[in-house]
């Protein structure tokens, strides 16, 4: 159990120190709200479609998603401006 | 419980549909989403067959939406089994959003320890029609729990990082004095707390790159779960998961790999049972209380195939596995491969056509287990 615990650390730490960077930062900054939507939804299960539910319907299913699905505040407010936009 | 639940269902279900053809814009709103499925399963358990066409279950999640700060949110599910509507309430919590990276929750939730119970357990997310080993009914994961948590989620340096902490019942141990042959089994669905101590408990995930591709994340749970003022007051339960998940759409192969694992111990101290002889004479017992359970799934989905029927189709496989201690009345060595071929009707219906095998010994019924399971499911979101 503590090799399991120390091996996962270490891999965590070594992940996050070759992945930190001022690029991949504003990388990630600049994504579109379209571009996070294919990201985070298939996390879990296949992407929606924006037509399915009218804005105020996408506004609760937002509130609901973000907390569910561990999305940050900006990740949130960019995929939800997206599906209000597309529907 | 029954003729409150259901009357009240269907207030709440025509109520909301007199409120959407208000043209007048709510500072509330109500919504109601949820699952189902219904299902035809084949068992062959050890060369005795059965089957059966199955009700399924259903569902429903009610989302109130107070305020851009406050929700409150639960899930109910109906499930008729052994002759009776089951009622479960999978949660019931009330969030508010502290800031950008704090959110509070209060009530039932899901826990998120790992990521199966509190993500990818519903019918319409989950790619085969069965859980793995270790969760649901006499798994060692918790899937939810009564309690307060904090969690939230934030940028670094262009990875993610998510986490939760939260507080709750916990959960209790069975001493085995109503039921010997569960004796040192921990029950996870404690409305009510058996003692004064609560458990502590926590996940933090980990998304090193850009594009949200790839989690892990490390689960915790500590609580002591034995009855105030019992022999076992003091006896304490440790719990720990690793998750991992990858998906993402691989062009070389023509479509999206999706691959989920998760591996679950828990450690509860030593403590004496007692077991009661046919004749009547009482023995005294004690064994190592560790647990562990673990599962990996890959599943691909051919999604830039010119096919429509093609690109609609996933392929599924799942092994799984669960011990439970040796010298427990309940000791287990359980091994499970699953296979399933989805057809996806839309982004949030499929059917599933599983295939699982499940072998290995122990569980309440002790000796060789040797099970095979044929199951279509049609799971559908709302």
């Amino acid at each position: 159990m503590k090799t399991i615990t120390a091996i996962a650390i270490i891999g965590l730490i070594g992940l996050a120190s070759v992945s930190c960077s001022p690029e991949r930062a504003a990388l990630v900054e600049g994504k579109p709200g379209v571009q996070l939507w294919g990201e985070n939804c298939m996390r879990c299960h296949n992407t929606p479609s924006p037509a399915d539910f009218n804005d105020t319907e996408w506004s609760t299913v937002e509130m609901h998603m973000r907390v569910r699905a561990n999305l940050t505040a900006k990740e949130s407010e960019k995929i939800f401006e997206f599906l209000r936009s597309a529907n | 419980m029954k003729k409150i639940i259901l009357p009240l269902l269907i207030i709440v279900f025509v109520g909301n549909l007199y409120a959407q053809q208000d043209s007048k814009p709510s500072k509330t709103q109500f919504m109601i989403r949820g699952y189902g499925s219904a299902s035809f399963t084949l068992l062959n358990d050890e060369g005795e067959k059965e089957s059966s066409f199955n009700t399924g279950n259903f569902a429903p999640i009610f989302l109130f939406k107070l305020s851009d700060k406050l929700m409150f949110e639960t899930e109910m599910e109906f499930a008729y089994e052994n002759g009776e509507l089951e009622t479960v309430l999978e949660y019931a919590n009330v969030m508010y959003t502290l800031n950008d990276y704090m959110t509070i929750r209060a009530g039932k939730f899901l826990l998120p320890y790992g990521t199966f119970m509190e993500r990818l357990h519903p019918s319409w997310i989950n790619k085969l029609s069965s859980t793995p080993l270790g969760f649901g009914h006499d798994g060692i994961a918790p899937s939810s729990g009564v309690g307060v948590e904090l969690r939230g989620a934030f940028n670094v340096s262009g990875s993610k990082f998510n986490y939760s902490l939260y507080s709750t019942n916990g959960p209790t141990l069975n001493d085995g004095s109503d039921e010997p042959e569960e004796a040192g089994i921990l029950h996870f669905n404690n409305f009510e707390d058996n003692n004064n101590n609560k458990s502590f408990g926590g996940r933090i995930g980990f998304l090193p790159f850009t594009d949200s591709s790839t989690e892990v994340g490390f689960s915790f749970l500590n609580a002591k779960v034995g009855d105030t003022d019992s022999t076992y007051e003091d006896i304490t339960a440790s719990l720990i998961a690793y998750d991992f998940s990858f998906i993402k759409k691989i062009n070389p192969l023509g479509g999206i790999i999706d691959i989920k694992a998760q591996y679950n111990k828990s450690i509860v101290d030593d403590a004496s049972y007692i077991e009661v002889h046919d004749d009547g004479d009482e023995e005294e017992y004690t064994f190592a209380n560790t647990s562990d359970s673990f599962y990996a799934q890959l599943s691909y989905r051919p999604t830039m195939s010119e096919s429509k029927f093609f690109k609609n189709l996933e392929f599924v496989g799942r092994v799984s596995e669960l011990n439970t201690p040796e010298g427990a009345e309940w000791e287990s060595n359980i091994n499970q491969k699953t296979f399933g071929l989805n057809y996806w009707l839309s982004w949030r219906s499929a059917i599933k056509v599983n295939y699982q095998i499940t072998d290995g010994e122990g569980g309440h019924g002790g000796g060789l287990i040797d099970k095979k399971l044929f199951t279509i499911q049609w799971a559908f979101g709302l």
